[in-house]
């Protein structure tokens, strides 16, 4: 059978840095096929050249046998390819329903008719989106949504997904993986990359993996098993260090209660929520998205402010704080490491070296009035040592750099504010797995070192694995204390949605 | 932010719980206990003539469910002096040491804890001026705080008084620790004010009792509840909620709970598909906590919101072995050693 799409020997180049070089990759007619590899594997870049968003700079492209090279995205989507992309492109002022049919609306356009047709649309999919909300007001996961809504609203024949479940919780990803099924049972060819590997396991026919872009192996899902796909992702075995088995001895000890929150309530967002947290400790948090957990954290760091009635209290070193601004928080060695680093986390055209320095001043810590070069070039190298920031050269921009190697420099602008409780929420989102054992073992150096460290994850097995107690929260508050010892992800999750 | 304190003024200070963690952080050590003895609201236990004996109801057993003694009405606090004499204060305000009566203060009618120290000295509390022990729940509705501790040396003194339902006793030295439920702390009398020397327990602390390797045991009756806590501050609500519902369905601290479908707090918050949730609110729960010398929290073992253990008001540790009263479970427990 010919296969639907075919790429033979494909390469391409940013600014002589090969991205992909020689990688054949196939994809037959109605199978889903898992695309894996570490961040800056070439996975985004292999699947922007069959969407027409780059153009290879080698190698040929069959499109039902037919060689191809589409100029636009728009191209690519008139042959029947669609991407839908790990940065959402919706229009966050325009409605659900005028963005699904963006480019496709008639001459004389009817907003009802818009409306209903797009309510129809959504209900089929079984996707909970009002298609009258603007996007503005959406979370990720429904933004995600509507994306992939999009790209199935196109009648496309290939639909390509990066990372399309990193917002999703497992209620949500179920439906996503249902609706893979029905495209699949309807013919559509599908290109799924994930981080997730459980997911690629359970949702692929085939696998594909991509090392420092070039091709490692293509072959059915069943001859994988999470060990061989992570061997062959970074050519060494990640499992141990990542996912190991934790005995009771392994867990560090609570240090002096830094932080105690109690009774905090923040409108319907956080309600009563109770906590506290220790030095030399890692406190995990886990929550479906919306259990408040983020906002919860964002009170703590200044960044959002509790009730002004009925708010609760929040002490540091037994004495009550109430920050009205993160400065403060900051300035008492309180430091949140953003999911969102794109929007929050960093200065993209930025450099490393400034980025880092953008904490320094955040903290009130430079050392002199003026920005001295000399110091924020030895500010670069040493962070960038510390953390292992692979970057092109030291001027490199954050926006050059993979994601694994960005999320450093967010984290590396908080530890220059030399913290004394370190507040990580989702840090390996959109990471790779050799970035995560880094990013974990960066997170581990620093419960060691006696600093109070939280992480807030949505990833089970993070939580359960670099925690030394887990909390969960649920609809605003943190209702059970679990030990990695004794907790499974069943007893998460029934608290977590119970 | 500094106008904090200003703004309390007006907006009134926040009422806060202290989470269950650290030291306190849930387990199911209670419910995962031996029942020792089964007897109903076992109350006070004390190690007398060789065997762990205990107060329920007006009643003084043993474990096997002999009847050793009965008074006149309910036994309120239970003491063996180092001489081995039994001393009980019953609920009428009366007390007997080796089944003499003993002239008390007029002031004394409520006997919630007695203790000896080490020098002989009988130490008792008397945990409201105006309500016997068993309106407890009304003396926290009324936000009384009218109880006292008294010791017996040149007849009775009064050590202290303006307490809010002092409720244990520990002697120290020459002084004493005294728990005091409704401010949820520990105080330390010795001549002059009282000391704080534990403070924001999660719960309302009952009896104290020495541990046998240094320290104390420290049993908390109820959990301090987010609800309660609201209608303690809403005057209008809880004056007629006194006035006109029936005490055992107010909104109040329990020693059980979960027995009637009349009772406050139910429904989804406290069941699920049929499974009582473990962290849900309760007006009742089981918690003891092992405080070291210093009266810092170490350990504490539980019975949540879904176990039936509650109600603790007093634990016995005999040459380590520990024995716990669950009031609301109708049961005494025998921890494993290593367990605790």
């Amino acid at each position: 059978m010919t296969p639907i799409l075919k790429l033979e020997a494909i390469s391409k180049s940013y600014r002589s840095v090969p991205a992909v070089s020689g990688v054949d990759f196939d994809l037959r007619r109605g199978e889903i096929h898992a695309l894996l590899g570490e961040n800056g594997a070439g996975k985004s870049t292999l699947t922007k050249i069959m969407a027409g968003v780059v153009q290879a700079s080698a190698g040929r492209m069959l499109h039902h046998g037919h060689e191809v090279s589409f100029a636009t995205p728009n191209a690519a989507l008139d042959a029947g390819i669609a991407m839908v992309f790990q940065e959402t492109s919706l229009v966050p002022s325009m409605t659900v329903a005028q963005n699904l049919y963006l480019g496709s609306e008639k001459f004389l356009n009817r907003l009802r008719g818009t409306y209903i047709s797009a309510q129809q649309f959504l209900q089929s999919l079984n996707f909970g989106v009002d298609p009258t909300a603007l996007v503005a007001t959406l979370g990720a996961a429904k933004r995600q949504m509507v994306e992939i809504a999009r790209a199935v609203q196109h009648n496309a024949e290939v639909i390509i997904f990066d990372e399309p479940t990193a917002s999703l919780t497992p209620e949500e990803k179920r439906h996503f993986f249902a609706l893979l099924r029905r495209l699949k049972a309807r013919g559509v060819s599908i290109v799924f990359i994930s981080h997730a590997l459980e997911e690629a396991l359970e949702i692929s026919d085939r696998i594909t993996i991509l090392r420092d872009g070039e091709l490692v192996i293509t072959a059915d899902t069943a001859s994988f098993t999470r060990d061989s796909i992570i061997a062959a992702m970074v050519g060494r075995s990640l499992s141990a260090t990542i996912y190991r088995e934790r005995g009771p001895a392994a867990l560090r000890k609570p240090g002096r209660k830094v932080l105690s929150v109690q009774d905090i309530s923040m409108g319907a967002l956080v309600r009563n929520t109770s906590f506290s947290v220790f030095e030399g400790q890692i406190t995990g948090v886990f929550g479906l998205i919306g259990s408040g957990r983020t906002e919860t954290f964002k009170i703590v760091a200044g960044i959002a402010r509790r009730d002004f009635l009925r708010g609760g209290a929040i002490t540091l070193d037994d004495r009550p704080v109430r920050y009205l601004t993160p400065y403060e928080a900051v300035r008492d060695g309180i430091v949140y490491v953003t999911e969102d680093r794109k929007s929050e986390g960093i200065f993209e055209t930025m450099s490393v070296g400034e980025n880092l320095f953008g904490g320094v001043l955040a903290a009130g810590k430079a050392k002199a009035r003026l920005v001295r070069l000399a110091e924020v070039r030895a500010l670069a190298a040493d962070w960038t040592a510390r953390l292992n920031i692979k970057a092109i050269n030291a001027n490199a921009r954050v926006v050059e750099l993979s994601g694994g190697n960005q999320q450093k420099v967010v984290i590396g602008k908080g530890l220059v504010q030399a913290p004394r409780l370190v507040i990580f929420d989702e840090p390996t989102r959109g990471v790779d797995v050799a970035a995560i054992a880094e990013i974990h073992q960066i997170i581990n150096g620093l419960a060691d070192a006696g600093l109070a460290v939280v992480v807030i994850s949505s990833y089970l097995p993070e939580v359960m694995n670099l925690s030394d107690r887990i909390l969960v929260c649920r609809q605003g508050r943190i209702v059970e204390e679990l030990s990695p010892v004794e907790a499974t992800e069943a007893k998460i999750m029934y608290a977590a949605v119970h | 932010m500094i106008f904090d304190p200003l703004l309390d003024l007006l907006r009134g200070k926040a009422v806060t719980i202290p989470p269950l963690d650290g030291a306190f952080r849930p387990n199911t050590a209670l419910d995962d206990a031996p029942v020792f003895a089964q007897m109903p609201a076992p109350d006070n236990l004390v190690f007398w003539q060789g065997k762990v004996v205990a107060s329920s109801g007006p009643a003084l057993m043993a474990p096997g469910g002999e009847v050793l003694q009965r008074y006149g009405s309910d036994i309120t606090a239970l003491a063996v002096s180092p001489h081995g004499a039994l001393t009980v204060g019953l609920a009428d305000g009366s007390l007997s040491i080796a089944g003499a009566a003993v002239v008390l203060p007029t002031d004394v009618r409520c006997i919630t804890a007695l203790a000896y120290g080490a020098d002989g000295r009988l130490w008792l509390a008397n945990g409201s001026a105006t309500l016997p022990p068993g309106q407890w729940a009304a003396d926290l509705m009324q936000k009384n705080a009218s109880g006292s501790v008294w010791v017996q040396e040149d007849g009775w003194q009064k050590l202290a008084s303006g307490l809010a339902w002092p409720f244990g006793l520990l002697p120290d030295g020459a002084g004493v620790i005294v728990s005091e439920a409704w401010r949820h702390r520990l105080v330390r009398l010795e001549g002059g004010k009282p000391r704080a020397i534990l403070e924001s327990l999660p719960g309302y602390p009952a009896r104290l009792a020495p541990a046998a390797g240094g320290g104390a045991w420290l049993a908390l009756f109820a959990p301090r509840n987010r609800l309660i806590e609201f209608v303690l501050q809403e005057s209008r609500y809880r004056l007629a909620m006194m006035a006109e519902v029936s005490p055992e369905f107010w909104i109040s601290p329990a020693l059980a709970s979960g027995r009637s479908f009349l009772e406050p707090l139910q429904c989804g918050g406290i069941r699920m598909l049929g499974v009582h949730k473990a962290w849900s609110p309760s007006r009742s729960y089981g918690l003891v906590v092992r405080l070291d010398a210093q009266m810092t929290p170490r350990f504490s073992l539980h019975s949540r919101a879904n176990g039936t253990r509650h109600g603790v008001t007093s634990v016995l540790d005999h040459q380590g072995q520990l024995y716990i009263a669950s009031k609301g479970g109708d049961c005494i427990l025998a921890p494993a050693p290593e367990g605790t």
